[in-house]
């Protein structure tokens, strides 16, 4: 009796090393991609608000979110709990910043999904880049959270560590690890409402106003663009609108080439925008390896103390700075220093613009 | 006089020669101290725990004028210190020596360039306020932003 107990669990043990180790591993792996697709949907979808702790280094802050889903779309509000008020507001593919002096317009993504989830292409980068790997379940902010793991093949981009409800599949936590397993930076609810009643005071009263300016910056892209690079005189409202239209991002083919990109990461956008406080416009590209991203910006030096050279860093985000010839080149990524740097000493002109 | 002084230590001397030096260095204070300066000798030579010396009293008043130190043995320990610092050095070296010409004999030279970058992380700064404009543009076509949402562009705003 006893050796007929024992025998079907020291079989499935066995069944489970196959599964895990050898050819059999592939049904893991799509779990893990199924679960990071359902992440996904969950963090776009739910309706939700909580308190999270953000560290990085020495840095602990902690932020309040609130997202809700309804007929016009995302809505996401972002809030500073310590220090200064920082506040983001995001309505699908626009977003409002105000760090305490008003809200300003940020950017508009051009041709925006309106529910930016995971791409089947993109899960694919992912998964020749990491190695996915499940791992521990606990509990976290009163969920019961599975963590999964996505480990890289080389050292060129950081290990990510992230765990998800178990039930809605809304990330409660996240690290991001060095090659060495220090955390660089931790992104963690203390405490998570999800679903329920969930205070939309704020998306009414942002409503009009970021309705208008939408408005103002959709038909200033149609009907202004041919006087985007001449310097009218425009007064009032029409020179609010003329500035908001040059936030607009547009594709582009610039000619520019990064030679040194790490294997795995593809372009995802080339585009020629407008950053807020610059007179000239950048090109911007940008790489993705399904978890990290590269953004290759490019613009004229103007020799001033704007032109920052160097390498700065803002958790896992690193920012690199060079100049290639007349241009300043500003590499950002959410991978090693080495790689930010690796990819600007790689940017050349390939051909006229 | 010194002559029989040392005669009569050595025991030398008859009896009633013995007895009348003594009475005569009992009587003679140049020949008292003879007799001592004698004894010191002899224990000196002998190599005894303790000599009796009968100090003078002039030096008996410097000696006790002199103060005391009361850190007597740190010099002797500094030395084994020092010895210790410089053969650990001196280990290290030949480690450094031993590692480097290991690196240069199987790495490639690219591998070493990348272990330096490495090491200028610590000397990386904080994203300055004006670089904002970059993590904003950069964070709206980034893929943490389509696992994360809203919660990612926590990095844009932190620590300002």
């Amino acid at each position: 009796m006893q050796t007929a107990a024992i025998k079907p669990a020291f079989l499935s043990t066995l069944l489970l090393l196959a599964a895990t180790t050898g050819a059999g591993a592939d049904p893991i792996r799509q779990d893990a991609l199924n679960w990071l697709q359902t992440m996904s949907f969950a963090a776009h979808q739910t309706d939700y608000s909580g308190t999270f702790v953000y560290q990085y280094g020495e840095h602990v802050e902690i932020s309040r979110i609130t997202h809700i889903t309804d007929r016009d779309g995302e809505h996401g509000r972002l809030e500073s709990l310590d220090g200064p008020r920082r506040e983001i507001i995001r309505h699908n593919d626009q977003v409002w910043c105000d760090l305490g002096g008003g809200k300003v317009k940020m950017e508009q993504r051009q041709g925006g999904r309106e529910f930016p989830a995971l791409l089947p292409e993109q899960l694919t980068l992912l998964n020749n880049n990491y190695l996915i790997k499940p791992a521990e379940e606990v509990r976290l902010a009163g969920f019961q959270a599975h963590a999964m793991i996505f480990q890289p093949k080389d050292n060129l981009r950081y290990t990510h560590k992230m765990w998800a409800d178990s039930v809605s599949g809304l990330l409660l936590k996240s690290q991001v690890l060095d090659e060495r397993g220090g955390v660089i930076e931790q992104y963690s609810f203390t405490q998570l409402s999800i679903g329920g009643d969930i205070d939309r005071k704020w998306i009414a009263a942002n409503q009009p106003v970021v309705g208008s300016h939408a408005h103002d910056v959709q038909d200033a892209n149609h009907t202004h663009k041919q006087h985007d690079d001449q310097d009218l005189p425009l007064d009032g409202d029409q020179h609010l609108a003329h500035n908001l239209s040059k936030l607009a991002v547009s594709p582009v083919a610039s000619g520019w080439q990064v030679d040194a990109l790490p294997t795995g990461f593809k372009k995802i956008a080339e585009v020629r925008r407008q950053l807020r406080g610059r007179d000239t416009p950048v090109i911007q590209m940008v790489f993705s390896d399904g978890l990290a991203g590269i953004s290759v910006f490019i613009e004229k030096a103007d020799h001033d103390e704007d032109d920052h050279s160097g390498l700065s860093s803002q958790g896992v985000i690193q920012v690199y700075s060079k100049l290639v010839g007349d241009q300043l080149v500003t590499v950002v990524g959410e991978v090693p220093p080495r790689t930010v740097m690796q990819v600007a000493d790689s940017v050349r002109n390939g051909g006229s613009q | 006089m010194k002559q029989n002084i040392s005669a009569l230590m050595d025991g030398e001397l008859f009896d009633d020669e013995a007895e009348a030096l003594l009475d005569k260095i009992k009587r003679n204070p140049d020949a008292h101290e003879e007799w001592h300066i004698y004894h010191l000798v002899g224990d000196a030579l002998r190599q005894p725990d303790h000599l009796h010396a009968n100090i003078g009293p002039a030096l008996r008043e410097r000696l006790q004028a002199e103060p005391t130190v009361l850190a007597p043995r740190s010099r002797v320990k500094q030395n084994v210190r020092w010895f210790a610092l410089s053969a650990a050095a001196s280990v290290m070296a030949l480690a450094l020596v031993a590692w480097l010409s290991v690196q240069i004999g199987s790495e490639p030279a690219p591998q070493v360039a990348m272990q330096q970058s490495t090491a200028l992380r610590p000397a990386s700064f904080p994203v300055n306020p004006e670089l904002n404009a970059y993590l904003m543009a950069h964070q709206e076509f980034s893929p943490s932003t389509d696992v994360q949402g809203t919660a990612s562009y926590v990095r844009t705003v932190a620590g300002q």
